[in-house]
Formats: structure tokens, sequence, C-alpha cells
């Protein structure tokens, strides 16, 4: 039996320490583009299952433009057997795209690739919606999990065992019926660098481009009660205190400052 | 012309420079400090297809060219010269010398473990008594029935002492001058081999530089490498290719103290503004970026050249000679740059320069590139 894993890999921009703003955006003289870190746990965590298993195929779906095929190689050097990336004029004119937008977009790839599994990022490390992973799931109708931090997936049973951090550094163990969606944490593998031979494979593995038509969905797609209105830099405020010396002395000042700033009693 | 790297060649470099910087930049000064080979960072570079680089993929190399290759060597040459050096002198000269000229079986038995990073390489040419003038060779071997007899002494063997297979130049027919020379493959674990100093260094002593014995090493004949008289031909065509790795190599060297210097300029403040602000730092600057890019540009050239199967002589000499010299400068302008903080073991700066003069040295010295290259020139 067949098992395919459907991976949304995201090209994130990272700023430089100093940058300037231009109209809605930063400028992009200080951004460099590179893959999500959160998306690059997901890869992994598809890669390995892959490996452990018979017949598993990960397939890769990024919401871009031409510039992000570089990133999507390097989710395919990684391991990843074939991607697919889905663009058209209208997205890129359309600026933002929200949670919904995404989703929907995400939702027609799922759909013609009908995969097991889905496994997405917790977030975007630029927008930060962290909301597109859930948004999926509930428009395509499967089950879902957010913030897994382990998995141990059943192939033949389609279930997945999670554990998922919740607030307060609760944690919760359940298991998943799939098909299903599952938003990775960071942390829950460590990432392989990508080896010499992989990236030269990597050139030659399939990368599928998808516009709109392709999908069967028009421009209303992109329709948004989300508007981006301004970009500013927050005012930001740091203070920070250093106590140099050996630890029973700084623990001794660090108790005496957190005891003046009322942080603990006594 | 085109000056971009392809695709495939930049993300092979962005993925080495992710991983030396989290791997292996963290240890530089640390194994430096303790003379410590990083015997796990090279099984990483096994994992990452990284020790066989310009090795065809039928020998479990990656198939890559040297332009590839070059990029690598610089990459780690930004974080760390020892591994830098022991990393090159594994592929260009343990390595690429069996894959060029070796035969089927040689090819399979010593080649693909070290292209498969299961083992170094490593070769002895220098001696004692000859350094530049490489021909006036001492170690002798001599036929007996279907073995030959190496006796001799090799001195600053790189790798010698972690190295699985080490190419030994000698003498075969004593009277032949430079056609009297052949390679042979020799073991370290074959009766009569021993490493008889590992030498404290000036820098880069993270990698291992050996004086060896050969006290009757008696080795098969399938040991020889190509003919008997081949040596020196084989040296001299190694050697083009090698010296595009130290080009390479001291590139990376003078990167790392550039990009250690520009930071520091940008962050240290004097006077009441950063220190990149005043003229006499900013020039000092603006110089390793001019120099590295001249030294980046002629290590390209000569490696496409070589890709394109071009005589590199000339190109690869000038390559390494100009790159050599600029490393040692960069570093030298970065110590400066850093003041007091630069003389420390604290900051990279210091090491940079001290294993950027070795580049100058090894694999011909600047006087002997100037030699080639004035040959080259009909001088």
């Amino acid at each position: 039996m067949s098992t395919k894993i459907l991976v949304t890999v995201k090209e994130v921009a990272e700023v430089d320490d100093e940058f300037e703003i231009s109209g809605l955006d930063i400028d992009d003289r200080y951004l460099e583009y590179d893959l999500n870190e959160w998306d690059d746990y997901a890869v992994e965590e598809a890669v390995q299952l892959s490996e452990a298993g018979d017949d598993v195929e990960v397939v890769t779906v990024t919401l871009g433009p031409e510039r992000s095929e570089e990133t999507i190689r390097m989710a395919l050097a990684k391991g990843a057997d074939r991607a697919v990336r889905v663009w058209d004029d209208a997205l890129a004119d359309a600026g933002l795209l929200d949670a919904t937008t995404k989703a929907d977009l995400l939702a027609a790839v799922v759909e013609s690739e009908e995969p097991d599994l889905v496994l997405t990022g917790v977030q975007a490390a630029d927008d930060s919606f962290g909301a597109t992973g859930v948004a999926l799931a509930e428009r395509v109708g499967f089950e879902w999990a957010a913030v897994v931090n382990d998995l141990d997936y059943d192939a033949d049973a389609n279930v997945s065992s999670v554990r998922r951090e919740l607030e307060g550094g609760v944690e919760e163990l359940t298991d998943v019926e799939g098909p299903a969606v599952l938003t990775i944490q960071t942390g829950i593998n460590e990432p392989r660098y990508a080896s010499l031979r992989g990236i030269r494979q990597a050139q030659r593995k399939p990368l599928d481009v998808h516009a709109l038509d392709d999908l069967g969905l028009d421009e209303s797609v992109v329709d948004s009660p989300v508007d981006l209105t301004s970009m500013y830099e927050p005012e930001s405020e740091g203070d920070a205190v250093v106590w140099e010396g050996s630890p029973d002395e700084t623990a001794d000042e660090l108790a005496t400052f957190l005891r003046e700033q009322g942080v603990v009693e006594g | 012309m085109d000056f971009d790297l392809p695709n495939e060649h930049r993300m092979i470099r962005d993925t080495v420079r992710e991983f030396c910087e989290a791997e292996i930049a963290p240890i530089a000064q640390e194994i430096e400090d303790e003379h410590r080979f990083p015997e796990s960072v090279f099984e990483e570079f096994g994992q990452l297809d990284l020790m066989g680089v310009p090795a065809p993929e039928e020998h479990d190399g990656a198939g890559g060219d040297y332009l590839m290759y070059a990029l690598v060597a610089e990459e780690l040459g930004r974080v760390s010269g020892a591994i830098g050096l022991s990393y090159v002198a594994h592929t260009s000269l343990g390595l690429m010398p069996i894959v060029m000229f070796g035969t089927a079986e040689q090819k399979e038995r010593w080649a693909e473990p070290l292209a498969r990073g299961e083992a170094m390489g490593a070769w002895a040419l220098t001696e004692p008594s000859s350094g530049s003038d490489a021909s006036d060779m001492d170690t002798m071997a001599r036929k007996e029935g279907d073995e030959y007899v190496i006796d001799g002494t090799k001195q600053f063997i790189t790798n010698a002492n972690v190295a699985n297979s080490v190419l030994v130049k000698s003498v075969t027919d004593p009277d032949a001058g430079y056609g009297g020379i052949s390679t042979f493959i020799v073991d370290p674990d074959d009766d009569g081999f021993e490493v008889v100093e590992v030498w404290d260094k000036m820098g880069l002593n993270a990698s291992p530089t050996c004086e060896i014995k050969l006290d009757g090493v008696r080795v098969p004949e399938d040991r020889l490498l190509g003919d008997e008289g081949d040596g020196w031909t084989q040296t001299k065509k190694t050697l083009n290719g090698g010296r595009i790795s130290i080009a390479a190599l001291s590139t990376g060297l003078a990167q790392g103290a550039y990009e250690a210097a520009k930071g520091y300029a940008t962050e240290r403040e004097q006077f009441g503004r950063p220190i990149g602000k005043f003229d006499a730092v900013r020039d000092m600057v603006v110089d390793m970026d001019r120099k590295i890019e001249r030294a980046r540009l002629l290590t390209h050239k000569a490696a496409t050249q070589y890709d394109a199967g071009e005589d590199v002589t000339r190109i690869s000499s000038l390559a390494k000679l100009d790159a050599s010299e600029i490393a040692r400068e960069v570093a030298e302008d970065a110590v400066q740059v850093h003041g007091g903080y630069g003389y420390t073991t604290d900051f990279a700066p210091q090491r940079f320069y001290r294993d950027a003069k070795l580049m100058e040295i090894g694999e011909g010295t600047s006087e002997i590139q100037h030699l080639v290259v004035g040959r080259e020139l009909g001088l």
C-alpha cells in the first residue's frame, strides 16, 4: 500500500538587522529568501517517514513566484520526491494572501493529489499567521492536530499518534485519523543538511507549476476581508541588565532584582 | 561571459556555508588550540558527499567539477584553514591522482573509500632535503620479484597520521632524472611505514603535518600508479588541480578575515563613531574587498578552464600566487583593524593570519609559482 505525504513549503523573507520600509513592504534590498524554518522540520519529518516506510511519496506544494524554486529545490535536495508550485498573475497582483486564500489554493492541490497525510509548518517566519494549516484542514474536511512536536505514524491504519504543545507548557497525546493535516513544530526532529548528490539530483526532480485555471479556481480566490493598510517599525524598548561574576554572586543579584521589580515576593 | 554561478553550484555553496557556520566555526579555534584533527567533521563531510566532489559518480564521487570543488574549498577556508587544508590534500593529492592515473582495480580498492569519505587520503612528495627541487629525491623503490621495496623519508606530509593511503613518490630509475620517478600507493599499515614526527606549526595545527619514514616497505606490483617513470608527469598534472584548490582555500581565508574585520569596523566605536567611518580603517576594508574579488575571479577562471580541459599551468599558478598573498595581506590587515583584540585568540583574524602564511609555501612556494609563470611566458 502506498502512502502520499504532502508538505507545504513556503519561501519566507528574512530581514537584515538594518532595513527600510518602502510603501507597504520592507524594501527588497534588505530581504533575503529562504525555506521557512518550520517547513524545514515538516519536510524532514516527511522524508524520515518515507525512508522508514515502503513506497512513501513526498510531494511539496508551494505558493510562490519563480524565485521560490530555489527554495523548493532545497526541499527536493533533502529528499522530497517532487514539487508543485502554484502561482498566477492574480496572486502576484493581490499582494498579501490571507490564511483563507492560502487554504483555498492549497485545498485545490490537496483535492488533486489526494494525500494520506498533509504536513505544514506551525507558522511562517515572515507573516506568522499560524493559521494556514488548520484552515486547510477545515476547508478539505480533514482531521487535524496543531503544533505537533512528536509523531508516530501508522501508515497501514493511516493514524498519526501525536504529541502536541498546548499553552502553558501542557502537552497533549492524541491519535488523529487520516487523512489529516498536522502542523509541525520546530524541534520535532533534526533537519538534515542536503547532501551534494541530493542537490544535484534535485535539479532533475519534477517541479510542476500550476496557475489558477489549472486548479479549477478563478481570481475570486484572492478576495479577502483582510487588507494590508500600513507597514511601520514599532518603537522598541529594551533594557538589559548584565551581571558578571560567579553564579553565586549573580544569582543573589538576580534574586534582589526580581524582588525589587515585584516579580517574586519575599 | 557569465559570472553567475549555476544554480546547482550556488545551492551547494550555500549548504556548505550553512554547515560550516553551524558545525565548524564554533570549534575552529578549539581544535587549533588542542592540535586536534576533527575526525567527526570529516565523517559528516562523507555523509554530505563532500569527500569526492570532483571524482566521477561511478567511483563513488559526487561527479562535480573543479568549480564546485573550489567553492567547497573556499567555504571551508572561510571558517577553518586547517580543515580546509586536510580536505584539499585528501581530495586533490590523495584521491584525484588515483582517479586520473589508476587502474580499475586501484580505483575500486583505493579511490572509492576515499571518495565515500570512509578513508582519508595523503600524498608524499617533499623530503627533508628536497623541497622546491622536488626531483632531487632520495626515496628509492627497487624491484624485487613481483614487489617493490621502498626506502626513504618524506617531510611535511599532510594527513599522514590519519590517512588510509599515501601516494609516495619514489625513484625507480636513478639515472633517468625526472623520468625516473614513480608513484606508489602505500598503506600506512604496511610494515616499515612509520610516522616519526607530527609537527607543531605556526598555524593549521588541526591539520596534521608529518614526517614519515619508509624502511624497507614492501608493496606488490599492483601498488604502482601508472607506469614506472610516470611520477613526475603525474605530479605536474596533480599540482595544476591542487593549485586551484589552494587558491580557493586562500580566497576563503581572506573572506573569513575580511568578514571579521568588516563586522568589527561596523560595531567598534571610537571617538564617538564606528571605526569603519574613519578613512584609515575604511580603506583597509575596501582593499580587502578589492583583493578578494580578484583572487576569487582568478580562482574561478582557473577552475572553469580546468573543467573545459584547457592547459591551466599559467592560470592556476597565477591564482595560487595571487590568492595566497592576498590571504596573508587581508588577514594581517584584519588583525590590525581589530587592534589589541585582533592579537588575542578570542578573535579569529590571528588564526587566519597564521593559516594564510602556509598558502604561500605549500604546493609550490610563491617563488616557484613565479618560476612556473615565467616559463609559461617564455622568460
